[in-house]
C-alpha cells in the first residue's frame, strides 16, 4: 500500500520536474500570491536563500524539498496562470489609473498586440528580488527617463508599470483621428490582431500622476459614496421590513437613528488625524446638578421682537414675511471644537484661533436699535458663561467691519486645541443624503437624516440613549454656532436695507421689504425658505410701526 | 495600588486613584427615580420600590431603618411622614436596592457576550506640574474584559480594595506604561 503509493509519487513529482517552470515563473507564481519567500522556505522546509536561488536561477529545486515546492507551483499556476503577453501591466492598474481618471474600469480588454521589439522585456532583479537602478536612460517602453534596467540592461520602468506605448488604431476613417482616448486604455478593438502596427509616437511626458489633493478628494468622495450607501440601504431595509407602510417604517428609522449616526460618525473619522476624548473629566460648570436643570452655559439662543414694531399697531401696513432656515444645526456642525479635555486658563490666554470651549466673559452693553443682541434674550446682568462660538461673534462684531459694540472682557476659560473639520465629513454626508433625498422627493430618507443630526446633536452630552460620548461642550458648542449664524443672518439682511422683525430659535427671521435681493429661496442648507404654518406670524404678513 | 506614583499629588499634579474612577463610572450607569427623597413625589416612589419585595425589607433593615409595621403604613398610605434621619436613610436604602438589581443588569452589559467593553482612560491633569516633573501620559482606550463580574461586586459592596484589584488588572493590559495609569482624571465608556 505505502509502497504503492510512494511509486506514485514518485512519478508525480518526475512529471513536475519535467514540467519544472523556469526561474522568473517561479518568483512570479509567488509573488502573484503574495508569500514570501520565509513563509515558502518553512513551507517545504529549506531555508529563505535556497528559495532565493532557486527562483533567480543561480540553482534548481533539489529533493527532499523539490517535490513539495513544485507541487505548490503546480497549485499556484492553476490559480495565476501565466499572463497572454509578458509586459501587459497587472490587471489591477488599469483600475487603479480609472480611479484617478474618473473613467469607469473597462472590463477585461483583449490586450494590444505585442510590438515585436519590447516583447520579453523583464526587469533586472537581484537575488533578493528587488529590482536593480543603474545608469539612467529613457525607457524603452515610454520615453521617460528610469535608472532602471531590463534584464537585457536596456533602461526599462520597473515592473512594467509604465505607460505601453498605444498601438495606433487601424485607420478607420475620421474618428481616428479624434483626441486618443486614456492611455491606459488601448484601442478598444482591435480587428486585425496579425497585422503590424505602426509604432506611435513615445510621449516625452508620463501618465498624469494625480496630486495629493486630488488623490485625497477621490479617497473623500468613494467614502461618501460608502457611507451613502449605509444610509440608503438602511431606509430601503426598514421600508422592507415595514411591507411598504411609510409611518412604520419612519418609526424605525427614527428608532435606529441613534446608533446609525454614530456608526456613521466612527466611519467618517477611520482614517482621521486626531484622537478625540469622548469621556473627559469636565469642569463643574458643565456638569447638570440634576436631570431637569441645566448647567451654566448660555447658548445664546435669540429670542427677539423688534419693538419699533407690533401688530397691534393702530395702521397695519408694512410687509413682513417670515423666513425659514433649512437644516439650522446640520450647518452648525462645522464648528470650532475642543478635540481634547478641556484646560483652565484665565484671562485672554484661553482665546485664540486654534482653541476652543468655554468663556466666562463679561459682555459690553448693546446698545443697536435695530438689531438683536447675539446674546440673545438676557435678563440677568453681569459675567456669563458663553461658548467659543459665541465669543467669536462677539470678538466678529466688535472688530472694525462691523463695529456694532465693544470687545467682551474675558475673565477665565476652559479650552482645549479644537478644529473645525472635525464633523465636516458627517456634515457633508450628511448634507450629501438630504439633498438627494430632496431632488427625489423621498420624504423617509429626508425624515431620517434630520433625526440623524438633531439626535446626534441634542444626546452627545450626558445622555442614556447616547453612550459613545460625553462631550456637553460640543453639544453646546453646536448649539451656540447655530444661534451665532442665525445672528449673522440677521445682520446680512440689515446690511442690505431689510428690517429686522424677529429672529427666534435657529430658523425663524422675519423681514421687512424684498428678501430675495438679500437670500436665496430654496431647501438648501444655504438657502432659506417662506415660513409656513397656520399661525398669524406665518407666510407673509402684516405690521405697523409703534412708538418712535 | 500598582505602581510607584509614590507621592501623588505632590508637583501638582491632580486626580483620582483608578480604583474611585472606576467606581464612578459603573455609578454613572445606574439611573433611578429622578425626584429627590424629600419631595412627595420622591418619597412615595422609594416606599413603594422597597415595600414591593423582601430584598426592599431586608434593604431596609440594613440602612437602618427599624420601625413598626404600623409607622410604615402611615407612611404609605402618606398619613405621616418619615423624620429627616429616616429620609436619608430610605433614600440609602432605596439606592442600595437599586444598585443590587441592577447589577445583574450591568454585568450582562459590560461583559458584553464575552466581548468586553472599550473603556478610555484619561491620564491625571498635570496642568500644574512644572515641565521637568511631567509624566508623559496620552489618552488610551484599551478593550477590558473578563474582569467586570468582580467590578461590579466590588462596586455594589463598596469594596475599595477589590476595585483596586481590578484596576490593577485593567493597568496591566495598558502595558509598560501602566504605572501612569493608577491615577487617572476620568474614565468612560459606552456601554
Amino acid at each position: 500500500m505505502s509502497e504503492a503509493n510512494s511509486v506514485e509519487a514518485l512519478l508525480e513529482e518526475a512529471r513536475l520536474v519535467a514540467a519544472m517552470p523556469p526561474p522568473e515563473e517561479r518568483l512570479r507564481l509567488r509573488e502573484a500570491a503574495g508569500f514570501s519567500r520565509a513563509h515558502f522556505a518553512a513551507t517545504v522546509g529549506v531555508g529563505r536563500q535556497t528559495i532565493a536561488n532557486w527562483e533567480t536561477g543561480v540553482s534548481d529545486p533539489t529533493p527532499p524539498a523539490r517535490y513539495p515546492y513544485l507541487r505548490i507551483l503546480k497549485g499556484l499556476a492553476e490559480i495565476y496562470p501565466a499572463p497572454p503577453a509578458p509586459h501587459a501591466p497587472p490587471a489591477n492598474s488599469e483600475e487603479i489609473a480609472a480611479l484617478y481618471t474618473g473613467t469607469p474600469t473597462m472590463p477585461p480588454q483583449l490586450p494590444g498586440p505585442v510590438p515585436a521589439a519590447l516583447a520579453g522585456l523583464e526587469t533586472l532583479r537581484g537575488p533578493d528580488g528587488r529590482a536593480i537602478e543603474g545608469d539612467p536612460g529613457p525607457c524603452v517602453r515610454c520615453g521617460v527617463e528610469t535608472t532602471y534596467q531590463s534584464t537585457d540592461g536596456r533602461p526599462l520602468h520597473s515592473g512594467a508599470l509604465c505607460q505601453p506605448i498605444t498601438p495606433a488604431p487601424p485607420t478607420r476613417g475620421p474618428e481616428a483621428t479624434a483626441p486618443a482616448p486614456a492611455p491606459a486604455a488601448p484601442a478598444q478593438a482591435v480587428p486585425a490582431p496579425a497585422t503590424t502596427p505602426a509604432p506611435a509616437v513615445v510621449s516625452p511626458v508620463a501618465a498624469r500622476v494625480p496630486t495629493r489633493p486630488q488623490r485625497r478628494s477621490k479617497s473623500a468622495e468613494r467614502a461618501e459614496a460608502d457611507l451613502m450607501g449605509l444610509i440608503r440601504g438602511a431606509v430601503e431595509h426598514e421600508a422592507e421590513r415595514a411591507g411598504g407602510d411609510e409611518d412604520a417604517t419612519l418609526k424605525a428609522l427614527i428608532g435606529r437613528a441613534i446608533p446609525d449616526v454614530m456608526h456613521l460618525f466612527n466611519e467618517t473619522r477611520a482614517t482621521a488625524r486626531y484622537e478625540y476624548t469622548a469621556y473627559p473629566a469636565l469642569p463643574d460648570i458643565l456638569h447638570k446638578p440634576s436631570k431637569k436643570d441645566p448647567d451654566q452655559i448660555w447658548e445664546a439662543r435669540p429670542a427677539y421682537n423688534n419693538p419699533a414694531y407690533s401688530m397691534r399697531a393702530p395702521e397695519r401696513d408694512i410687509k413682513v414675511t417670515a423666513l425659514d432656515v433649512n437644516a439650522a444645526y446640520l450647518s452648525a456642525l462645522k464648528v470650532w471644537l475642543p478635540i481634547g479635555k478641556l484646560e483652565h486658563s484665565t484671562g485672554m490666554d484661553g482665546v485664540g484661533p486654534k482653541r476652543s470651549g468655554v468663556h466666562l466673559i463679561t459682555p459690553a452693553e448693546w446698545a443697536h436699535p435695530h438689531l438683536p443682541d447675539p446674546l440673545g434674550d438676557r435678563d440677568t446682568p453681569g459675567a456669563l458663561w458663553i461658548t467659543d462660538a459665541t465669543l467669536r461673534l462677539l470678538l466678529r462684531l466688535s472688530g472694525p467691519k462691523w463695529a456694532l459694540t465693544e470687545a467682551p472682557t474675558v475673565h477665565e476659560s476652559w479650552t482645549s486645541g479644537a478644529t473645525e473639520n472635525f464633523l465636516d465629513a458627517l456634515r457633508k454626508l450628511l448634507v450629501a443624503a438630504r439633498s438627494e433625498a430632496i431632488a427625489a422627493g423621498d420624504r423617509l430618507t429626508l425624515e431620517y437624516v434630520k433625526a440623524m443630526y438633531s439626535k446626534f446633536v441634542s444626546t452627545m452630552g450626558e445622555s442614556v440613549h447616547n453612550r459613545e460620548m460625553v462631550r456637553p461642550d460640543w453639544m453646546h458648542l453646536i448649539h451656540s454656532q447655530a444661534y451665532a449664524l442665525h445672528c449673522g443672518r440677521a445682520y446680512k439682511a440689515h446690511q442690505a436695507g431689510l428690517d429686522i422683525v424677529a429672529l427666534k430659535h435657529t430658523d425663524e427671521l422675519h423681514v421687512t421689504g424684498d428678501w430675495r435681493q438679500v437670500f436665496t429661496e430654496g431647501r438648501g442648507v444655504s438657502e432659506l425658505k417662506v415660513k409656513q404654518g397656520d399661525g398669524k406670524t406665518a407666510g407673509e404678513y402684516l405690521v405697523g410701526k409703534v412708538g418712535g | 495600588m500598582a505602581g510607584r506614583w509614590k507621592d501623588f499629588g505632590r508637583y501638582g499634579a491632580n486626580g483620582a486613584p483608578g480604583a474611585e474612577a472606576l467606581g464612578i463610572a459603573i455609578e454613572g450607569m445606574v439611573h433611578g427615580i429622578s425626584s429627590p427623597v424629600d419631595s412627595e413625589r420622591g418619597l412615595s416612589a422609594r416606599l413603594n420600590y422597597l415595600t414591593k419585595s423582601d430584598a426592599g425589607y431586608e434593604a431596609m433593615d440594613r440602612a437602618g431603618i427599624h420601625v413598626s409595621p404600623r409607622t410604615l403604613m402611615a407612611w404609605l398610605a402618606e398619613e405621616r411622614s418619615p423624620n429627616k434621619a429616616n429620609l436619608t436613610r430610605l433614600d440609602a436604602a432605596y439606592w442600595d436596592l437599586r444598585r443590587r438589581n441592577v447589577a445583574t443588569d450591568l454585568k450582562h452589559r459590560l461583559n458584553n457576550n464575552g466581548r468586553g467593553t472599550r473603556v478610555e482612560i484619561n491620564p491625571v491633569n498635570q496642568a500644574g506640574v512644572e515641565q521637568k516633573y511631567q509624566r508623559d501620559l496620552a489618552p488610551r482606550s484599551i478593550n477590558v474584559r473578563g474582569v467586570w463580574d468582580r467590578a461590579v461586586d466590588a462596586w455594589m459592596n463598596d469594596d475599595l480594595a477589590d476595585l483596586d484589584a481590578v484596576w490593577d488588572e485593567i493597568l496591566d493590559l495598558i502595558g509598560s506604561d501602566y504605572d501612569g495609569y493608577s491615577y487617572v482624571s476620568s474614565i468612560g465608556w459606552a456601554a
